[in-house]
């Protein structure tokens, strides 16, 4: 027996991306039972990819530059208070490393930079802004939460510093930064996220 | 051309078929998002982050919706405009003004011509709300507030106008492929 409301110009909005996550989900439960609606939505979809095609992909050369990682690894958890008391202690050892903070405006006006998005499960939005020289990092994750800021490099964990609440986000400016291989973010002794410097 | 086994694969959680979908799909989800995004690395994640959704959770996904190609470019495109809207201001804001020397994206003058042709069709009223909420990626309060229309009028507008730019861009086929 099928659903008696169905979901209407719902299919449409939630092609087109204007739904929200409750109204999509409440989308995606009523078409798993409703072959109309299913119907419907499948129609909305195929409209949405025919306005796509206007830019040409190559396919091979899109899953070659960036294959699929269904199992991402996991960090063994043992593992983390370890990497923590290392980075204790060789941030102790290098405590003029990090010290100077200025505006990440200029230092963008005046470098050439790349930026990295930082990925982990439940894990606030956030990136890393960095000079190609790794001259200096600035890391911005969204909210007012303080992250410790940890960068990795040659097999040792530096403690950067910490975010500092900023308006709509927490932020960490930092010059004369080490060449890591990768930023995370700490809270506490966890890894919540980690990004790639590449 | 639709791949029934490759769909019924990826509706069974077939991992072989989720590689087969990435490879055969992937660069089109790339685009779209990049599209939204203008951040390639941002891309390359929000479609990573899809497939591994997909593939934690139940995707929804059968034959009888329509295309797999359709269903993913909905899902990263849905997924992108999440990110885009749940991060602050000031994260947009540098993302595009670092990547937008990057934003280039080959053209495929035929289909745009194409589209170009159905957009044209479109009422100003339509067209007005598809040219916010589709390529703008604006919300529906947001389309409503600067067209300082009711939300409603925004919804029922873009509903309608994606029925009729259906039925500009796909041609009616027998078996409903």
């Amino acid at each position: 027996m099928e659903p008696k409301a169905h979901i209407g110009e719902n299919a449409e909005l939630y092609a087109v991306g204007t739904l929200d996550a409750r109204e999509r989900a409440a989308v995606e439960t009523h078409v798993s039972e409703c072959s109309e609606c299913r119907r419907r939505l499948g129609e909305a979809e195929e409209t949405v990819l025919a306005l796509e095609r206007d830019v040409r992909v190559d396919p091979l050369a899109f899953a070659v530059a960036a294959p699929l990682r269904l199992h991402r690894r996991e960090v063994p958890a043992w593992w983390l208070p370890v990497a923590a008391a290392a980075a204790l202690i060789v941030g102790m050892a290098l405590p003029s490393l990090f010290a100077q903070r200025e505006s990440p405006t200029l230092a963008m006006i005046h470098s050439h930079f790349n930026h990295a998005q930082f990925s982990g499960s439940n894990a606030p939005p956030a990136k890393v802004i960095y000079a190609r020289d790794r001259s200096w990092y600035y890391v911005i994750v969204e909210g007012s939460h303080r992250y410790g800021v940890y960068g990795v490099g040659n097999g040792r964990s530096v403690e950067i510093g910490s975010t500092q609440p900023k308006g709509e986000s927490s932020e960490l400016f930092v010059r004369d930064g080490l060449p890591f291989d990768r930023v995370e973010l700490r809270d506490g002794v966890r890894v919540i996220e980690a990004a790639m410097i590449r | 051309m639709r791949d029934a086994s490759l769909e019924d694969g990826f509706a069974r959680r077939d991992a072989v078929a989720y590689e087969a979908a990435y490879r055969s799909f992937g660069a089109r989800m790339h685009a779209t998002a990049f599209r939204l995004l203008r951040d390639r690395e941002g891309a390359h994640e929000c479609v990573h982050d899809v497939f591994l959704h997909l593939w934690r959770h139940r995707s929804g996904y059968v034959r009888a919706r329509g295309s797999l190609e359709a269903f993913l470019v909905t899902c990263v495109r849905n997924a992108a405009l999440t990110q885009l809207r749940s991060g602050n201001r000031r994260l947009k804001m540098i993302s595009k003004l670092e990547t937008a020397e990057e934003y280039v994206m080959e053209e495929d003058p035929i289909e745009r011509e194409r589209i170009a042709r159905a957009l044209a069709q479109l009422s100003e009223g339509q067209a007005d709300v598809v040219e916010r909420a589709y390529y703008g990626g604006m919300t529906l309060s947001e389309v409503a507030t600067e067209l300082s229309i009711p939300i409603g009028t925004v919804k029922g507008r873009l509903s309608s106008a994606l029925r009729a730019l259906r039925r500009s861009l796909i041609p009616e086929t027998s078996d409903g492929t």
